[in-house]
């Protein structure tokens, strides 16, 4: 809505002679408005007059820049887009030129969400899949299209970098045309830029292991190979220094080991947090101060003793002591949650 | 000589303004000399749906009228069987929702032609079991629950391939527990909330893990009460609603400390003109004033009788009860009958 000022200054379609011959089609309550102020008075025009174009399902240029302006006021009006949709294919508009308009409707409109799955329309229009199957991942990124559509989403996430539709819709272009290495170059910038962006730590995830499509959910989680899965605890690693208490890179490196490679959790990330957390270590203060060092090692310890049975006790033993030491220190808002966790570490289990 | 506490203003309840809040759900059909009525119209039967369910939980539902809001829903009605957010406005599932909802709630659903919904609504899967809002083809969990939910309303979800929803909502959860949009999509409170939803009136929550997802859900409490929708993100208040329905359903709304969550609602309220806004200071819409006094229900505020609210559904558990659809209770998984 900002960006409409210079909208107040346009002459109203009532009085605009190209639009004459229409009658536009009011508002039921518009009767009962009383002292209406001047923007209304626009964008009850403008909704009239397009109420009207639509009624008699008119196919010109004037109800295309008419809808134009309906959405740069109101993006979230869904039945707008729809319309605009088929005027774009009817009239044979320019895609490039479309595309240049989304764009400038997605700076005034960032958190809209008709404008995502719109431009995905656009595009799976403008560049089939299979006419760029043969190209490389290399090739690919530096298609004009591609590399415009990449650069549209991370201009979203600029704007917000949590914008969750701009990342799905680099999921989309990421899987629809197979530019994985490209992706893991970005989050790593975005997790640089901001640590604590659970999306870039989502999409990780999205970029190591996929999204499952084309298969059933009741298919067993693939396993993650030795060397990926000491790559992303190094890294994991590096980022918990960073900020001991950003709950993203614990639960993502427990979430993705408990899936993929649930021995790693004991062989090698609960060393590894052990020597952080370690009396004399730079970092021991601040880690073993977090909530999500003690819950993680729960995980852990709980994922252990499952595994090992024969040490089982013992492991369920410091898990247990972990719980309390998080129900009355570490995380005292949660301690419901904690006296129960601990219920449930038993050798039954 | 001060008495211990101050006497508490006509229509204020430990804080909560139910009166106020009666006023300005009352008030918002007529603000036509504001620019945010209009910006709405496109959503106009959801915030009818907000408003109705807020009234019921303060036990002021009939300060709407009944015939006028009847007879303004189905004129939102479409040929295809759908409704619109508004009287001419293309058919999307979000505003067939609020439509057979507020039906419901008036116990008027048979005033329209069901059998049209029914269609409308079962002909938006496709054949990989994925649901759409409209015949435009957004793809979304949301829709997967709303069809869902929609069809239940007719005890007509066998026209569904529930299956493939369950697939579908099943492949959309992620390592943390949580559930996202879509498959590979970042875990978000809200899609939690369809997404448990839709599995509760199937009878498939075995398809959810209990105890990372409650989990998950418990961590979205943050240190000044309120709650997040994802990991490092503000409080708002409608996490009230998407993250306590789900725990609900879970079994674990004790995980979250209630008292402190009710304070975060009420501090939310504007005071003056009524309505509950995302967070203390900001201005006060419909929906916020629904999902706040959804969330205190949930968190068992005790200052004023809110009427129960079905967490799967989000209406009042009394009518989801005489509408036949309290059922999903009996199909939670036997496992999770502990405290």
């Amino acid at each position: 809505m900002s960006d409409s000022d210079s909208d107040c200054f346009n002459v109203p379609l009532k009085e605009q002679e190209e639009w004459e011959d229409v009658t536009p089609i009011p508002q039921e309550e518009e009767a009962n408005t009383v002292c209406p102020i001047a923007y209304t008075d626009e964008y009850s025009d403008m909704m009239g007059y397009l109420r009207a174009v639509m009624a008699k399902c008119e196919v010109s240029q004037r109800a295309l820049d008419l809808t134009g302006r309906v959405i740069k006021v109101n993006p979230g009006h869904y039945t707008v887009w729809m319309y605009r949709k088929k005027l774009v294919e009817e009239l044979g508009t320019d895609s490039e030129s479309e595309l240049d308009w989304v764009t400038e409707i997605s700076e005034i409109h960032h958190k809209n969400y008709q404008l995502w799955h719109y431009r995905e329309a656009l595009i799976s229009r403008l560049l089939d899949p299979k006419t760029v199957e043969d190209l490389t991942q290399d090739q690919l990124v530096g298609h004009p299209a591609i590399r415009r559509e990449l650069l549209f989403a991370s201009n979203a996430i600029d704007g917000d970098s949590k914008n969750f539709h701009a990342w799905s819709y680099r999921q989309w272009i990421v899987r629809t045309y197979g530019i994985w290495d490209q992706e893991l170059v970005f989050i790593e910038t975005m997790i640089n830029e901001d640590v604590r962006n659970n999306s870039a730590w989502n999409q990780r995830y999205f970029v190591l292991i996929g999204d499952g499509r084309g298969k059933s959910a009741s298919e067993p989680d693939p396993p993650l190979e030795d060397s990926l899965a000491d790559r992303e605890i190094d890294y994991a690693i590096e980022k918990i220094i960073l900020a001991p208490n950003n709950e993203c890179p614990w639960s993502y490196i427990t979430g993705l080991l408990l899936r993929h490679a649930p021995k790693k959790l004991y062989t090698t990330l609960l060393p590894k947090i052990q020597e952080l957390a370690a009396a004399g270590s730079d970092y021991a203060a601040c880690i073993a101060s977090t909530a999500m060092y003690w819950s993680t090692l729960v995980d852990i310890y709980e994922c252990q003793a499952k595994a090992l049975p024969d040490q089982a006790s013992a492991l369920l033993d410091i898990a247990r002591d972990a719980c309390d030491l998080l129900a009355s220190d570490h995380d005292p808002m949660r301690n419901r949650y904690w006296d129960f966790r601990k219920s449930q570490l038993t050798m039954s289990k | 000589m001060a008495s211990g506490k101050e006497q508490e203003e006509e229509g204020v309840y430990g804080g909560l303004h139910v009166d106020k809040h009666v006023e300005y759900v009352k008030s918002l059909d007529k603000r036509h000399n504001e620019i945010e009525y209009w910006m709405t119209e496109h959503l106009r039967v959801s915030g009818i749906y907000w408003g109705l369910v807020a009234l019921h939980l303060v036990g002021r539902q009939d300060t709407l009228n009944r015939e006028q809001v009847i007879a303004y829903v189905k004129s939102c009605q479409n040929s295809d069987g759908g409704f619109g957010g508004h009287v001419g406005h293309d058919s999307h599932l979000l505003y067939t929702m609020s439509a057979v909802q507020i039906l419901v709630m008036y116990d008027a659903l048979d005033q329209i032609d069901g059998a049209k919904v029914v269609s409308f609504v079962s002909g938006l899967q496709d054949d990989a079991g994925e649901v759409s809002g409209d015949q435009w083809g957004e793809k979304d969990t949301r829709f997967a629950f709303i069809s869902v939910a929609i069809l239940s309303f007719f005890g007509a979800t066998d026209r569904l391939n529930t299956d493939g929803i369950v697939d579908y909502v099943c492949r959309s959860m992620n390592y943390d527990g949580g559930f996202g949009s879509q498959p590979g999509g970042e875990s978000h409170a809200a899609q939690v909330y369809t997404c448990v939803a839709a599995l509760a009136i199937l009878g498939r929550l075995d398809g959810v893990d209990r105890e990372r997802l409650s989990s998950w859900l418990a961590e979205r409490q943050v240190a000044c009460g309120g709650l997040n929708g994802r990991p490092q993100k503000l409080e708002d208040v409608c996490y009230s609603w998407w993250v306590l329905s789900s725990l609900q359903v879970l079994g674990r709304v004790h995980w979250i400390d209630r008292a402190r969550l009710c304070d975060f609602i009420l501090s939310a309220q504007d005071t003056d003109a009524g309505g509950i806004a995302d967070r203390p200071g900001d201005i006060a819409d419909v929906y916020h004033t629904c999902f706040g006094l959804c969330g205190l229900s949930l968190a068992g505020f005790d200052k004023f009788p809110l009427e129960e609210i079905d967490p799967v559904y989000c209406m009042p558990a009394k009518i989801i009860e005489r509408a036949g659809l309290r059922s999903w209770v009996d199909k939670i998984p036997k496992s999770w009958n502990d405290k």
